[in-house]
């Protein structure tokens, strides 16, 4: 495992505490930022595939730890997300954070929608499950207010790790 | 062979990651969640972080409070002597209803059957992040004597069961989660029905509650009793929206949790449900315990 993928692996252990601990502080119901979320899809969008999908699938696994639902839900739907941005996302543009922010609000969303059909297949089928739209939106608006500041941080990350530029023999380029 | 893997090595790879935890979640989605050693060893790390954070805005916001409050302390403290006033003049009459309870009580011959409980209070350090999580986490653990499945109360009413167990931190299952069911008893007509969780924080749903059933919106749902499950007799919520089909066997309906879910800061564990303590006549009965030698 490279320092790097380390420093990324702490990321998301900082994340999965910041996002168990800040709804129960401001007593958020719904807009409740997926940051970890937002981990999956930097890697999707920057990172080579092997390092990518096993990272995606670290952030996962800590997303199963604090949910408490069906053991490897999240951690399937953080590779699902990570294969299916890495296949439509090559046009997508992360370098701004509005942009980074309109990424983040759609994958939450679909990532949303495919947990809750999971979800109810392990509670017997839809009959007893609600669903609710409206915190779907307000956690993907959390997630893509959240969005920018954790690309930064990757991006920080990744800044400190490129090769130092030379300048070529005699000053020109 | 081996170039064809070399080829395909990510594919195997990124395949290896999508199936395995596919496979973990079908074979293992209805039969709950096991903390192995590295859940164990991640939550260590994280569940005194949370902690931590936690605990010291707390401390800030009391800080804060304390010194605001002590603005308005003269007010405060004029409009507490009211309050004491008027909290004496209840008191008595609380006492003298409950002589007059007791009285009625051994007329009727009617014992308090109430099953005693060992109760463990917890701080709630964390929540599920996700929408679909419905969980909190608690700072006890199984050196506490917290075990996996024990019922999680507030004062307000029932709150959840002990899904995840380590030894300083627990997860607690919110009754509002899909996976959740509570038998209930409705606290006017005493019929029962069973209380299901929806995915959705502010509402349950009422099951099993036969046609016949006298019930109607607003009429308190508390816990049945049933062996290995809540205390009986502590609140659950109120039906809401009871719909009574022209054919069928049962009322469906809502119930709106006594418990606010957003706003716990601490819950009880029920550690254990002591055996309801023996009448004086078949105490008389039993042989005398043993001496201790000094």
């Amino acid at each position: 495992m490279s320092l790097r993928s380390l420093l990324v692996v702490l990321v998301c252990i900082v994340a999965s505490v910041l996002e168990a601990v800040v709804p129960h502080l401001f007593h958020l119901r719904s807009a409740r930022a997926d940051l970890l979320l937002s981990v999956v899809l930097y890697c999707a969008l920057h990172d080579d595939i092997v390092e990518g999908a096993a990272l995606s699938a670290t952030a996962g696994y800590l997303s199963d730890l604090t949910s408490a639902t069906p053991a490897c839900l999240y951690t399937f739907l953080a590779v699902v997300t990570f294969v299916v941005v890495r296949t439509v996302g090559g046009p997508l543009k992360t370098d701004g954070g509005i942009q980074s922010a309109a990424v983040a609000f759609a994958a939450s969303l679909v990532h949303s929608v495919v947990a809750m059909l999971l979800f109810s297949f392990v509670a017997n089928g839809s009959e007893g499950l609600v669903w609710q739209p409206g915190p779907l939106l307000w956690s993907a608006l959390g997630t893509a207010l959240a969005a920018p500041m954790v690309f930064a941080v990757l991006r920080r990350i990744d800044a400190s790790f490129l090769p130092a530029t030379t300048d070529a023999p005699g000053g020109l380029r | 062979m081996r170039s064809l893997f070399r080829r395909y090595r990510e594919l195997i790879f990124v395949g290896l990651l999508l199936g395995a935890p596919f496979g973990v979640f079908f074979a293992k989605a209805k039969k709950g969640h096991e903390l192995n050693l590295l859940d164990r060893g991640l939550l260590l790390l994280t569940a005194p972080a949370e902690r931590a954070i936690v605990g010291a805005v707390g401390f800030t916001v009391d800080v804060w409070h304390g010194y605001v409050a002590l603005r308005g302390v003269r007010e405060s403290n004029l409009e507490l002597r009211r309050e004491l006033i008027r909290v004496r003049a209840e008191a008595e009459t609380a006492l003298e209803l409950r002589g007059e309870n007791d009285r009625l009580k051994r007329l009727l011959d009617f014992g308090d059957k109430q099953v005693a409980t060992r109760l463990l209070a917890a701080t709630v350090i964390a929540v599920g992040a996700s929408p679909h999580s419905h969980m909190l986490r608690i700072a006890r653990g199984a050196d506490d004597g917290v075990i996996k499945g024990a019922p999680v109360i507030s004062p307000d009413g029932v709150v959840g069961t002990v899904a995840q167990v380590t030894s300083s931190y627990a997860d607690v299952q919110l009754i509002t989660s899909p996976l959740a069911a509570v038998p209930a008893l409705s606290e006017r007509t005493r019929s029962r029905s069973t209380v299901k969780g929806t995915g959705d924080l502010t509402r349950c749903k009422l099951e099993y509650a036969v046609r016949s059933d006298d019930l109607h919106d607003g009429d308190l749902l508390i816990t049945a009793p049933a062996p290995g499950f809540f205390p009986k007799g502590l609140r659950i919520g109120t039906i809401a929206n009871l719909v009574r089909h022209p054919t069928g066997m049962f009322l469906t309906g809502d119930v709106l949790p006594a418990v606010n879910f957003e706003r716990l800061d601490e819950v009880l564990v029920v550690l254990e449900q002591l055996p309801p303590p023996l009448e004086p006549a078949a105490a008389a009965r039993l042989p005398p315990p043993p001496e201790v030698a000094p």
